[in-house]
């Protein structure tokens, strides 16, 4: 093995990192240059095709040239507690990345990087909204080392080491759970939503052309009933469907093809991927909070999708850390207690648990009248002068609201346990968040008017990681013993948040 | 060993009996200046606005804006009247409350042993009246996760030591 502890440089093809690194960084800021560019292709008074090559050319160029500059500036150096990395071409960086604030540490390998049995590392340190540090096009070798040198730091701050064979997998997920994944991915829906505008801007654009076109002629000839048209339009949708579907159920594949997740000393791994093959992993002490979600698709499947959440001193990060895409039911305790051995006793991650509690049933008048009653009240005022009696109809919506409210309410519990606290919402499914109280960075009580008058209380508990879970309408005394018991479970803690 | 002993509520230390500390009585009338600068600087952009030559004629309402800027004026002079006596703070062993709001009421607790940094601040006005701002940021907040503002500037800084002490203290017996 080469001498890790020495500068280092990575391998050229560091650079198809960084390439994708410009292009994306182009793609996210696309709409600051549409504009510019738009003007320049109006003015542009010669052959566009030529100024298009021309152009893109030199883009092209520019974009290789920047990635093998990167490449060129790039150095590492592994010491004994932290890794320093050099980077920059014009403005030069230093980052030094102590090894007990890495948080987790994540390897990605693409086909050119398996062909040449390189990887990209990846850390996630507490002090960051994101990925801080990376290492792009480097040995297994050098994660393996990395890796390493991260487990001795944990097990000096008091965890165990010992690792020597492959631990059998908590999870492993098959090709059936892939369409499952694929089914119930929220890209499904998202791919209908785009291709609505997507759809109506080609009929416009080329709706007359191709009723010139000899197919659509010959097919207008054609004199279908009211029945066939029902199935013909019955079918595009079900082909529609179909399609997605089958766009979503590739996506699963190609992300958590052989996924599979290990419990190893103190740290959680995952792996998976079809092409690009990746690895993460999370050191179970740095987990603030557990998400259960189980939409309407997954509940049909009888499965949930697991994230954990990691310290992020930046901006609230929507994002997980770690995903479980798929578990079963019985799979849910398992993984808590892996997640906070010894600490989880007595919570449930499982929506149905019947220990969830409910919110005061005063939230349901609150929010009728809100969502309900006002706006119903309003539409009836504004349109009573110009539409008369049918105005009435605007308070239809007043059930309507009743409902959906009825609903948020029976989804929303939460149970208290000695260690740790679970919460419960979803309107069409479940969400549980579960976390210790000893991970809890500080607490806040507010009262509406309303809950002040009705002796009531939304807590507010904020985790070092994502937002703060809101537990709203909890009767006053209840929320007040809340935040007195979990102020003294983090001030009388001997353990670590982090 | 797996434990799962009772807990007495009861006889957890409570934050109802707190002695709550107000902000310095020169608070209010710190804040009316700010709304009557704020009220100022928004008369003048109205005033550019009437006069400046746009494409659009919005000089047929310009009695619109007169009319409802002394309105707002006057509540912003007027709501530091409601909102500063209902701010105050309340200082333990091992934690810090802060209280605030008219119509939603609420009341933060930071434990000091997740405190990551303390700051105090200051702007012109504040340094006019003797007033710091002292902003408490534990981790995964956005900004300062508390901020107490209209403090005397030598109590900010007493406090800003005090509680870097006892976050120094737990970090290091912690």
């Amino acid at each position: 093995m080469a001498d890790v502890t020495a500068w280092q440089r990575t391998s050229p093809l560091a650079a198809l990192f960084y390439l994708g690194k410009v292009y994306q960084a182009i793609a996210r800021n696309a709409f600051q240059s549409l504009a510019p560019l738009a003007a320049f292709v109006v003015a542009y008074k010669g052959d566009p095709l030529q100024s298009l090559l021309v152009g893109g050319g030199l883009f092209v160029a520019v974009t290789f040239v920047l990635a093998f500059l990167n490449y060129w500036f790039f150095r590492y150096r592994i010491l004994e507690h932290s890794i320093l990395i050099r980077q920059g071409v014009l403005k030069k960086k230093q980052l030094d990345i102590k090894f007990d604030r890495v948080q987790a540490l994540s390897t990605e390998q693409n086909v050119v990087y398996r062909f040449f049995n390189l990887l990209t590392v990846t850390f996630d340190t507490a002090g960051s909204s994101g990925q801080e540090g990376y290492l792009p096009a480097v040995r297994p070798e050098v994660s393996t080392a990395l890796a390493a040198c991260i487990r001795r730091t944990s097990a000096a701050a008091g965890a165990e080491v010992g690792r020597t064979q492959k631990p059998e997998p908590l999870v492993r997920l098959d090709i059936g759970d892939m369409v499952r994944i694929g089914l119930s991915s929220g890209r499904v829906f998202l791919l209908l939503l785009l291709l609505g505008p997507l759809g109506e801007y080609v009929s416009e654009k080329y709706g007359e052309r191709l009723e010139e076109t000899a197919v659509i002629e010959t097919l207008g000839a054609i004199q279908i009933g009211f029945a066939a048209g029902i199935a013909f339009a019955a079918v595009v949708a079900f082909v529609v469907v179909l399609v997605l579907a089958g766009v979503s159920i590739t996506a699963a594949l190609l992300r958590y093809h052989r996924f599979e997740l290990f419990a190893d000393d103190e740290v959680l791994r995952s792996t998976g991927g079809l092409l690009t093959r990746h690895e993460n992993s999370v050191h179970r002490t740095k987990v603030q909070s557990l998400h259960v979600t189980q939409n309407v698709m997954l509940r049909f499947f009888g499965r949930f999708r697991l994230g954990a959440r990691q310290a992020s001193s930046g901006k609230a990060s929507a994002g997980y850390s770690f995903v479980v895409p798929l578990c079963r039911r019985e799979e849910l305790t398992k993984l808590s207690d892996e997640f906070f051995p010894r600490e989880f006793a007595g919570l449930a991650l499982d929506p149905r648990s019947p220990s969830f509690m409910h919110i005061s049933p005063w939230y349901l008048r609150s929010r009728i009248l809100l969502a309900g009653v006002l706006p119903a009240a309003g539409s009836l005022l504004l349109l009573w002068r110009t539409e008369g009696a049918v105005a009435l109809l605007a308070l239809l919506w007043i059930p309507l609201a009743a409902l959906g409210v009825l609903q948020v309410y029976r989804r929303y519990g939460f149970m208290c346990r000695k260690d740790g606290m679970a919460f419960r919402s979803g309107f069409t499914g479940f969400r549980v968040v579960a976390w210790l109280h000893r991970k809890v960075q500080r607490v806040t009580v507010t009262q509406s008017p309303f809950q002040r008058r009705k002796h009531l209380a939304t807590v507010r508990l904020h985790l070092a990681a994502g937002p703060a879970v809101k537990i709203p309408f909890l009767e006053y005394d209840t929320a007040a013993a809340l935040r007195d018991y979990v102020l003294w479970r983090v001030e009388s803690s001997q353990r670590a948040w982090h | 060993m797996f434990e799962n002993s009772e807990i007495a509520l009861d006889e957890l230390p409570g934050a109802e009996s707190l002695a709550w500390r107000p902000l310095d009585s020169r608070y209010v009338p710190r804040l009316q200046i700010d709304a009557l600068i704020t009220t100022a600087v928004i008369a003048v952009i109205v005033l550019a606005v009437q006069y400046a030559p746009l494409p659009i004629d919005i000089r047929w309402r310009s009695w619109v804006p007169w009319l409802l800027l002394p309105a707002f004026g006057l509540s912003l002079v007027l709501w530091p009247l409601l909102s500063v006596p209902r701010k105050a703070y309340a200082l333990r062993d091992k934690d810090l409350f802060y209280r605030s709001g008219v119509l939603w009421q609420s009341v933060t607790a930071v434990p000091f042993n997740r405190v990551q940094h303390v700051e105090t601040s200051s702007t012109p006005l504040d340094r006019l009246f003797g007033h710091a701002a002292l902003q408490v940021f534990t981790a995964g907040g956005s900004g300062g996760d508390l901020k107490i503002s209209g403090l005397p500037a030598d109590v900010a800084e007493k406090l800003r030591l005090f509680i870097l002490e006892k976050a120094g203290a737990d970090l290091e017996h912690g």
